[in-house]
């Protein structure tokens, strides 16, 4: 009898008009995403090569080291293969960092800067696709799916046969929700196909295993959708009613509390601007250079030689001066920025919890902040990058000091050309983040709709056994 | 056979909805229940149906309690609703198997179910269409095959002759009476007075929950029954 069920609900949604359509619409929205996802992989690859080598010729040609001081060094930022399916903050964030003996690393030149009127729509990655789009269908499967049997007359006509009412509505979510699997899983499975030939990808075993779970993620963010749409069908006695009541919790879940979320948190645990740490960082940068002019006379005039034999030793002497006292405020300066930096992360990271915990009550932004930590495009992996560059940051500037003052020459009134030899500059380096830490990260979201599963299932499953059939 | 005894329903709101309803329907009866909407009519065949509880009283279906045996009762009992819809995207075979399916009839053929439908007077060439293409009439009697290949002894209808054209009517009366000649126990409730005076063996008169007249087949030779439901019905009012 159950089997029966099963089979009704999966024929009599697969031969309607709205199975076709969404079939074909998921069929084309998914495909089309994963493809531009992977060209636009294998687009920010090649832009990614281009840019390490650029940087390296840059640094190459520069006439001496003090002009490649104060230029620096790039630091770009290697773009994730699960980008293509959940593309996260990468669009957002920036892509490159300068590192110089000057300023604070920091991550510019976003694709959302290049263009910002990709930032107006957002990128159409898978993620988005199931957010939005699936869940709606998932809506649409659904809202009807009690109520409409009652308005039919069928659920009348069904339950005046010995058939048991909890049997009844497990027969239809079985059935249902295979329905609406048939219109995902086929889709992906050619997804799957496409990342396996399309050339230049090559997944290695631990991206699978991501990319599975951002899958399993995916059914079970439309099962939040489905069971909510049983429970509310069950509930209402018109089905205009039950798809009012599923439209208004599908807006309040996917954009406003995300959205709602951010602005409470904001206000809840305000943080200093930027800008203000950017001038109190300007402020003690002013105040080191200035009292270096000082120091500098100073040391000049207390050991200023007194014949002129002595002036390569002097200079050596001032060589070293000048290093270690360069060595000594960079130092100093860095301190302060690591200081102040970590103050503002620390607060900063503080409102960023509060907002995505605030927010993590809504499926839509547990399915987010999900796939986002698989695919490595979610805000933890930039600000782990982040984090390398800074780290990274006082030791490229000491190496690039030392070349620097080792290579002044005071005497011929101009800086003589020295060829800058990069062989032992120390290199950034960046582990993307293991498997285990971004399945930890995901834990919350997972047991959350799996959560909201239960309760909505259970909701419906209850509301069911005592439903007004008449 | 059909029984009510002291059958009685009051909603949450305090409405009475049905009150001690005392009545049976024997095999090879049929029984026409008549009364303006919210007599209490519908509310009898949903309790017959254990659609919803009895607030006091039995409900009766070939001697087995429905409230206390609701499953069991329903594989003695068929039911015809007013507009029977069904599966819009089904066709009339794809309706009638799973229905029969759910009725726990399991080993029918197409031909069993052809024979079925072509006894309602459904037309051939309409068997393989989707039911949604089919008029009220064609909808109607793909209803009525469905409690007829059920087999059960007792059917409930729910005013199932309205809406219908003067034809389609005439033959799905026609299907009652077979029914009736069968041996099956038929109760159902309707406006349609016209109708019913040709195949009735019994009607009743209901009103604000209670059946305030019965009368039988030899009780209404030469009486106008549309006339009689009128004035018996204003005479109670007064």
């Amino acid at each position: 009898m159950l089997k029966d069920i099963i089979k009704k609900e999966i024929v009599e949604t697969i031969t309607s008009a709205k199975f076709v359509f969404t079939f074909l619409l998921c069929a084309a929205l998914i495909l089309l995403s994963v493809y531009t996802g992977l060209s636009s992989y294998k687009a920010d690859q090649k832009e990614y090569s281009t840019a390490v080598g650029l940087n390296k010729r840059n640094l190459e040609s520069q006439a001496n080291y003090q002009s490649l001081a104060g230029l620096g060094t790039k630091i770009n930022r290697p773009p994730q293969v699960l980008g293509a399916i959940a593309s996260g903050v990468n669009e957002a964030v920036g892509r490159v960092a300068s590192v110089n003996v000057a300023y604070d690393p920091n991550l510019i030149d976003s694709k959302y800067e290049s263009n910002p009127v990709f930032s107006v729509f957002g990128a159409l990655d898978l993620t988005y696709i199931v957010k939005i789009v699936l869940s709606l269908f998932a809506i649409l499967f659904t809202y009807d799916a009690i109520v409409g049997e009652k308005e039919r007359g069928t659920l009348k006509l069904m339950l005046s046969n010995k058939i048991p009412r909890d049997k009844l509505i497990l027969g239809k979510v079985i059935g249902g929700f295979i329905s609406l699997l048939i219109p995902l899983i086929i889709p992906l499975i050619l997804s799957l196909l496409i990342i396996m030939v399309y050339p230049g990808i090559a997944l290695a075993g631990a991206d699978w295993i991501r990319l599975l779970l951002m899958f399993v993620m995916f059914f079970l963010y439309l099962s939040v959708f489905f069971t909510l749409g049983i429970l509310v069908s069950s509930r209402t006695n018109k089905s205009s009613t039950s798809f009012l009541v599923l439209l208004f919790i599908w807006v309040t879940f996917v954009t406003v509390i995300p959205k709602l979320s951010i602005v409470l948190a904001a206000r809840l645990n305000p943080i200093p601007s930027v800008h203000e740490i950017t001038a109190k960082k300007d402020a003690f940068l002013q105040q080191i250079q200035g009292g270096a002019q000082k120091k500098v006379m100073d040391w000049i005039k207390e050991n200023t030689p007194k014949t002129k034999e002595d002036q390569a030793t002097f200079q050596d002497k001032m060589k070293k001066f000048l290093e270690d006292y360069q060595q000594d405020a960079t130092s100093q300066i860095d301190a302060n920025n690591a200081a102040l930096e970590r103050d503002y992360q620390l607060k900063k990271n503080s409102q960023v919890r509060l907002a995505v915990n605030m927010s993590r009550i809504s499926p839509a932004s547990a399915l987010t902040f999900s796939t986002m930590s698989l695919a490595r495009t979610g805000l933890d992996e930039h600000e782990r990058f982040l984090a390398s560059i800074r780290a990274y940051k006082p030791v490229w500037t000491k190496w690039a000091n030392a070349k620097m003052m080792r290579n002044l020459n005071f005497g011929l009134g101009t800086t003589p050309e020295t060829k800058v030899v990069l062989d032992d500059m120390p290199q950034h380096t960046f582990e993307p983040e293991t498997l285990g830490p971004s399945l930890a990260r995901t834990i919350p979201d997972f047991g959350l709709m799996v959560f909201l599963i239960i309760i909505f299932f259970a909701g419906a499953y209850a509301s069911f056994l005592k439903y007004d059939v008449r | 056979m059909l029984e009510a005894i002291n059958l009685t329903k009051t909603y949450e709101d305090g409405q009475l909805a049905l009150d001690h309803l005392n009545l049976k329907v024997e095999p090879g009866e049929i029984f026409c229940m008549f009364g303006a909407n919210g007599a209490g009519k519908t509310t009898t065949i949903n309790l017959f149906l254990n659609f919803i509880p009895p607030t006091s009283g039995t409900a009766l279906i070939e001697g087995i309690d429905v409230a206390k045996e609701p499953l069991h009762s329903k594989e003695f009992v068929s039911f015809v609703s007013e507009n029977v819809t069904l599966y819009g995207n089904f066709t009339a075979y794809q309706n009638i198997d799973f229905f029969t399916k759910l009725a726990g009839k399991r080993n029918l053929t197409k031909a069993d179910y052809a024979r079925a439908l072509e006894s309602v007077g459904l037309q051939k060439d309409a068997f393989d269409l989707r039911t949604k293409t089919y008029s009220k009439g064609m909808r109607q009697k793909l209803g009525l095959a469905i409690a007829v290949i059920k087999g059960a002894p007792n059917i409930l209808l729910d005013e199932p002759t309205s809406g219908l054209d003067p034809k389609s009517g005439q033959e799905f009366l026609n299907l009652l009476i077979k029914m009736r000649d069968e041996g099956n126990s038929v109760f159902m409730s309707t406006h349609d007075i016209f109708r019913a005076k040709l195949i009735a063996d019994r009607v009743g008169f209901m009103k604000k929950g209670k059946l305030v007249m019965l009368k039988t087949r030899a009780d209404l030779e030469g009486e106008d029954l549309t006339e009689l439901y009128i004035q018996y019905m204003e005479e109670r009012e007064a």
